[in-house]
């Protein structure tokens, strides 16, 4: 296992494989070319820190129940509800 | 249920030491628990919803109206339409309440139809998220472009939240429905391309190139981003 034995792969094809490597379960690249290039390639390196970075902070900063939606939306539902509530019914008899 | 919690974000060894440390407490409700927090009347409110009862809808509405509502805003970007499609969203809930076995979480059941909604109305509108990477992709200029070397300043660690907010909310649709399904909702590639109706391969790779792309917004939006030398001089 001698550095020579590594494919020396470029950044484009190192960038390639990323969204599966992110995606990965173990996180660390299994193919020793990949891992090779991360551990050396400083821009790539980089990169993939970025890219760790915004989606941390995105799964951190982001929350799911962040904004709250205007009173309308409620009234316009009851609105629709009530009226198709109303028309469900069947029409009451005419007043004798 | 372990593994979907496990495999999860894990990613993270890819990386060397992290930029800015985590805060202390962890955030491990990523995955089922963030989006299925359980809580407390929930069960009583949708019994009750079935039999029709207002009471309960409006509870029901006050318990998820954020959630939904939030979604929706990230999703298609728009006030007014995502206020629009919280009222669809809830509308359709309270008719079809009766078909809720539970088998699910009820978050999940009424986030799934949110979601479906979305994509609708999405699709109404033109986008096409389906089959081909073609179609679910930006035009060539919206693309992220690939970086191979160049002296372009890293991102130093310090986005805030709405500078954050902003940049997601101005990625092309297809991105930005990936990108919050994935990084913001906590759902499996697998999930995301059961909904979008696409491949894995394709969920991913769009995930990937939505980061991308935030990366060079947060980049042009300058205040949060010196070059990493700087940085690295100010520690
Ligand atoms: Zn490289």
């Amino acid at each position: 296992m001698t550095e020579q034995s590594l494919t020396v792969i470029s950044c484009a094809e190192f960038q390639d494989h990323l969204p599966d490597l992110f995606a990965n379960a173990n996180g660390v690249p299994s193919d020793p070319a990949l891992k090779h290039h991360l551990d050396t390639c400083e821009n790539c390196s980089a990169l993939v820190r970025d890219l760790q970075y915004i989606a941390d902070q995105a799964r951190m900063l982001l929350e799911p129940a962040d904004e709250e939606p205007s009173d309308d939306v409620w009234s316009g539902i009851q609105h629709k509800l009530d009226s198709e509530r109303a028309e469900a019914l069947p029409t009451p008899p005419l007043p004798s | 249920m372990n593994d979907i919690m496990s495999s999860e974000h894990t990613a993270t060894n890819l990386q060397g030491p992290p930029l800015t440390q985590a805060p202390a407490g962890p955030k491990p409700v990523q995955g089922l628990f963030k989006r299925n927090p359980p809580i407390a009347g929930e069960a009583e409110a949708i019994e009750a919803a079935k039999t029709g009862d207002p009471e309960a809808f409006s509870k029901l509405y006050a318990l998820h109206k954020r959630r939904v509502y939030t979604l929706c805003l990230r999703m298609l970007g728009n006030v007014s339409e995502a206020e629009d499609m919280t009222q669809e969203a809830f509308l359709h809930l309270f008719r079809k309440i009766g078909s809720f076995r539970g088998e699910s979480a009820f978050s999940t059941w009424l986030h799934r139809l949110t979601v479906n909604l979305v994509l609708m109305q999405l699709r109404k509108k033109g986008l096409q998220l389906v089959s081909l990477e073609e179609t679910i992709n930006p035009s060539e200029e919206d693309a992220p472009k690939r970086d191979f070397g160049s002296r372009d300043p890293h991102l130093t660690g310090s986005v805030d939240r709405v500078t954050l907010e902003r940049a997601v909310a101005s990625l092309p649709p297809g991105y930005r429905m990936v990108f919050v399904l994935h990084d913001v909702e906590g759902y499996e590639h697998n999930e995301i391309a059961t909904m979008l109706e696409c491949s894995t391969g394709n969920s991913k790779s769009q995930l990937h190139k939505a980061r991308l792309k935030l990366r060079e917004l947060l980049r042009e939006s300058g205040q949060t981003l010196q070059p990493a030398v700087l940085k690295e001089a100010v520690r």
